[in-house]
């Protein structure tokens, strides 16, 4: 009783951490960089004055890009070598997510699941594509702006646009997120797992009887 | 993984070359420029409106907007930007009028200055459309499409002149979500771009020739024929230059016997609806492009530290019970 088990790694939570402040900052000054703020009042909140810049939002969203791009391409190169690829969907996850999602809304039992979750698969490739498609166009802008590379106006507009609905499809997922994480009560030992690194043994053994398994195996 | 250590190196190398190799081989000035000679402009003062005005107005009636009434306010706000009843003003930038003469009296001379969209050589409106209906054209030309404008007005606050101008109740946003975003469509001078493409000269530089002759005020032609020739007679007639080195170069260059601060100082004073600021610095280039080139070495930076931590680090996942 009372044993902990080892869930993320602190590489893995500096990763999240980084992804997911930066990423805060790039969706605030992002949705900054919209012709939006002024219009909503936000820039006469007190503090709030300097986002009627559109200059002095693009660079503070540069410099948020500074972390997410480095924490994103870490995180591929690094889990790609280390071929750590059991984030990625497998046959019958989706099935097992609905259910899963369903569970979370008090409709049947949950599927027994491995360390991760179906749905949590499912959506780390949702959120990791949109990433991806935001990140490349991103870099591209801003080849374009160093003019380091030319492509024509129709792919430059193309582009511009692709970054602006991947953003919103990024904000979007990024409150489902949330959502999931906040709202569903079984989900909260991961949030804390998220901090500290750890879950309990007994959270393990109900929520992740696949993993359990391996790991009791692994210790006889 | 198995990565043998030249394997490695070739990797790394092939980063750190992408990531230093120079590449302003690239950068697109565009084709033509225009001369604008304020000396010679006397503002068509004998006749009703100015030719170029006028020509340009003509030229792009096709374009103008027609919005649907009553036009919605921009909510939460109770305003909105509607020019449709004063189609007839030439006085000012306007939906309905993309050049337009600027009269300033300076010590006791009056100046006629044709004012439209500089064509920059590092357009911020370009750069800061998040929804790309602004681009630059090879010809150097800075173009709005109009079917794909949200009408957010961001190219205005961003222009070092805040030429764009807005019309609500037309274009795209009233098929989204009309009440909650978006505010229009913006129009500018796009240098007559089907003209210039058809090899043919803008409106306005046509109509001004008509008029005066040899001693035409416009003149369009190769970017660096009109950059030398501004060059040539600044020097040799004592004139003064804007346009060249403004927001990082622009592809409208004027030439002025009174220097462009006092006509800056004059507009400033007449608190003017237009300006003409001597000192433009370009900001894309100068604080917002190193800041990329921070986020392209963090990329490498990431890419490198994930190959070097993969290839030090051992798989382990035996910690995981306490």
């Amino acid at each position: 009783m009372g044993r902990k088990i080892k869930r993320y790694g602190a590489i893995v939570r500096l990763e999240h951490w980084m992804v997911a402040l930066s990423g805060i900052m790039l969706i605030f000054t992002g949705l900054g960089c919209l012709p939006l703020f002024k219009r909503y009042y936000i820039t006469e909140l007190p503090g709030f004055k300097w986002t009627a810049n559109f200059y002095t939002v693009t660079k503070l969203h540069y410099i948020f890009a500074i972390f997410f791009v480095f924490a994103v391409l870490f995180h591929i190169f690094y889990h790609g070598l280390r071929r750590d690829f059991s984030l990625l969907p497998k046959k019958g996850d989706f099935i097992a997510s609905l259910k899963m999602i369903l569970a979370s809304f008090g409709l049947g039992k949950e599927p027994p699941a491995d360390k991760w979750l179906p749905e949590q698969r499912w959506a780390y490739v949702g959120i990791g594509f949109t990433t991806l498609i935001v990140l490349l166009t991103g870099i591209i802008k801003v080849l374009k702006n160093l003019e380091w590379i030319y492509f024509g106006p129709k792919v430059e507009s193309t582009i511009n646009l692709l970054h602006t609905i991947s953003g919103g499809l990024f904000i979007l997922l990024f409150f489902i997120h949330i959502f999931f994480v906040l709202a569903v009560k079984s989900n909260w030992p991961l949030l804390k797992a998220m901090l500290t690194g750890y879950v309990d043994e007994e959270y393990v053994k109900h929520r992740h009887p696949l993993w359990y398994e391996r790991l009791r195996k692994r210790l006889q | 993984m198995n990565l043998s250590r030249r394997q490695f190196f070739k990797v790394l190398s092939g980063i750190a070359a992408l990531a230093l190799s120079p590449k302003d081989g690239l950068s697109y000035k565009g084709k033509f420029a225009t001369l604008i000679d304020i000396t010679r402009c006397d503002g068509c003062n004998d006749e009703p409106i100015p030719r170029c005005v006028k020509a340009c107005r003509e030229e792009n009636k096709h374009r103008f907007p027609e919005p649907k009434k009553p036009i919605m306010p921009y909510w939460p706000r109770k305003t909105y930007e509607d020019w449709s009843d004063k189609r007839d003003k030439i006085d000012t930038l306007t939906p309905y009028n993309w050049l337009f003469i600027q009269k300033v009296e300076i010590e006791g001379k009056t100046l006629y200055i044709p004012r439209r969209c500089m064509h920059c050589d590092t357009p911020p409106c370009v750069k800061g459309c998040p929804f790309g209906a602004l681009s630059k054209q090879p010809e150097g030309n800075t173009v709005i499409d109009h079917s794909i404008c949200f009408g957010g007005a961001k190219c205005r606050d961003i222009c070092p002149w805040h030429i764009p101008q807005r019309q609500a109740g037309v274009g795209i946003y009233l098929k989204l979500m009309p009440k909650f975003a978006g505010g229009g469509v913006m129009y500018k001078c796009d240098l007559c771009d089907a003209r210039i493409k058809r090899g043919e000269e803008p409106a306005c530089v046509i109509a001004c020739r008509e008029r005066l002759k040899d001693r035409t005020v416009y003149k369009f032609g190769h970017r660096e024929e009109i950059y030398a020739e501004a060059r040539r007679r600044a020097e040799k007639e004592g004139l003064y230059i804007y346009g060249d080195t403004q927001n990082g170069g622009t592809s409208t260059l004027y030439l002025s016997a009174i220097s462009f601060e006092k006509i800056e100082a004059k507009l400033k004073e007449l608190k003017a609806r237009f300006q003409m600021p001597v000192k433009v610095r370009n900001l894309y280039k100068e604080e917002i492009n190193p800041l990329g080139v921070a986020v392209l070495s963090a990329g490498a930076m990431g890419i490198l530290t994930g190959v070097v931590g993969a290839l030090a680090g051992k798989k382990q996942d035996d910690k995981e019970v306490l």
